[in-house]
């Protein structure tokens, strides 16, 4: 599994307190609240030394592990990589 | 006295006197007739978000509860309805007829025969910042206007109280009497909106009996996602746009208030802004759940009841609305003194 990939699995399995997948949709699981988006992105934020701006307040890119991975990629320049199943 | 313009260019407004009208009867969330027709999941939410009761008087139309609180804010000033200069109601969530007005209804009880009346909406919860500013702006405008009275009477526009997965709505009218001087100053009134998600809750009803009228979601992880990460970036500019122009910082501000919908709520503002939301809001929330656009006010008069703001006491009001509206207002206590 991708490093950013690994380290999002594992907080977002911490904080919902299950196993979670690098393709679980926890917004369509009914998982996420907004206290939980919050958490997110200001993990995401402060891991990965970037800031969220409102344009990019995409919901599509932070349903999934996998979709978080390629964002930060793209906010950071990181190399592309081969999604994790 | 001579009106002045404050320093940051606006014009100060007061509130004069407030009133409430909170009906007797509370009912537990745990006895909601509705909680039997959700799915458990919703029934958990429902129990979880912190609210213990609400007040319901199924009675008492979104008039009345207004009424019966502006009666209360003019008789604490001593003030009668006939020398109000304004009268601006904020639109209740479901009128009981159409194309009637509200507004000249609640200037005819009350006898404000030379207010000029009209209705302001359109906000949610956020909607007593347009009737501030409004109020302002007629101030600013004439002089010589008299009082301004700004009421709302919040009941649920559905026939459940339960907002889901936001807050369970309870019953309560609100008066607040604006004036050039008072015990509560509004030193700054800033708001935004985004009219992306104009309808991310609605309730259908020409379709439909009026026991079928349901407050729903319609994209709850947009809700939950998109709006909430949306709320902590413009409340977050919003703050610190409001210390700037008014020349202070987070340290000059004795509390913070906002309306209330959830135990984790608050919890969402503290942590997204790096505030403390005064513990008033929590109890005002278990005691009475949400009261739509009179919450913040409510909050603030009942920290000055205990005396946990006090003269001199700065204070910062938060709103945010689901049709994805912000706002916050800065306001200073003064000397509670009687104002007759």
């Amino acid at each position: 599994m991708n490093e950013i990939t690994s380290e999002i699995t594992e907080f977002l399995t911490a904080v919902l307190r299950k196993p979670v997948g690098p393709d679980d949709d926890y917004f369509e699981l009914g998982l996420a609240d907004s206290l939980f988006a919050l958490e997110l992105v200001t993990f995401v934020e402060g891991r990965f030394d970037l800031t969220v701006e409102v344009e990019d307040l995409d919901l599509e890119s932070f349903r999934t592990a996998n979709r978080i991975t390629r964002f930060v990629q793209r906010k950071t320049g990181a190399p592309e990589f081969t999604e994790t199943q | 006295m001579t009106p002045q313009v404050a320093e940051n260019g606006a014009f100060p407004v007061a509130v004069r006197s407030a009133g409430w009208c909170l009906p007797e009867r509370s009912v537990p969330v745990s006895e909601l007739p509705e909680l039997a027709s959700l799915g458990e999941s919703e029934r958990r939410t429902c129990l979880a978000l912190g609210v213990e009761s609400v007040r319901a008087d199924e009675g008492m139309s979104s008039a009345d509860l207004g009424e019966r609180a502006a009666r209360e804010a003019l008789d604490r000033a001593g003030a009668s309805a006939r020398d109000l200069g304004a009268l601006i109601v904020v639109e209740s969530r479901a009128p009981e007829t159409l194309l009637s007005s509200e507004a000249t209804r609640l200037q005819h009880l009350l006898g404000a025969d030379r207010a000029v009346t009209f209705s302001v909406g359109g906000l949610g919860c956020v909607s007593i910042t347009p009737a501030l500013l409004a109020a302002r702006g007629l101030m600013c405008a004439d002089r010589d206007l008299g009082d301004v009275l700004v009421v709302h009477g919040s009941k649920p526009a559905a026939a459940g109280r339960y907002r889901h997965p936001v807050t369970v709505n309870g019953d309560g009218g609100q008066a607040l009497l604006l004036s050039r001087r008072g015990p509560v100053r509004l030193l700054d009134i800033v708001q935004e909106t985004n009219g992306a998600h104009w309808d991310l809750f609605h309730v259908k009803y020409r379709d439909r009996p009026a026991d079928q009228w349901r407050e729903e979601c319609k994209d709850p992880s947009t809700y939950a996602f998109s709006l909430a990460m949306e709320s902590r970036g413009r409340l977050s500019a919003l703050l610190s746009g409001l210390m700037e122009r008014n020349g202070i910082e987070q340290a000059d501000i004795r509390g913070h208030l906002s309306q209330n919908l959830s135990m984790a709520g608050f919890t969402f503002t503290e942590e997204s802004l790096g505030i403390e939301i005064m513990p008033v809001c929590r109890e005002n929330l278990q005691q009475y759940g949400h009261l739509g656009p009179n919450d913040v006010f409510h909050n603030l008069y009942t920290a000055i009841e205990r005396k946990e703001l006090q003269e001199g006491d700065r204070a910062v009001l938060i709103n945010v609305s689901p049709v994805a509206a912000w706002s916050v207002l800065l306001v200073e206590i003064g000397p509670q003194e009687p104002t007759t």
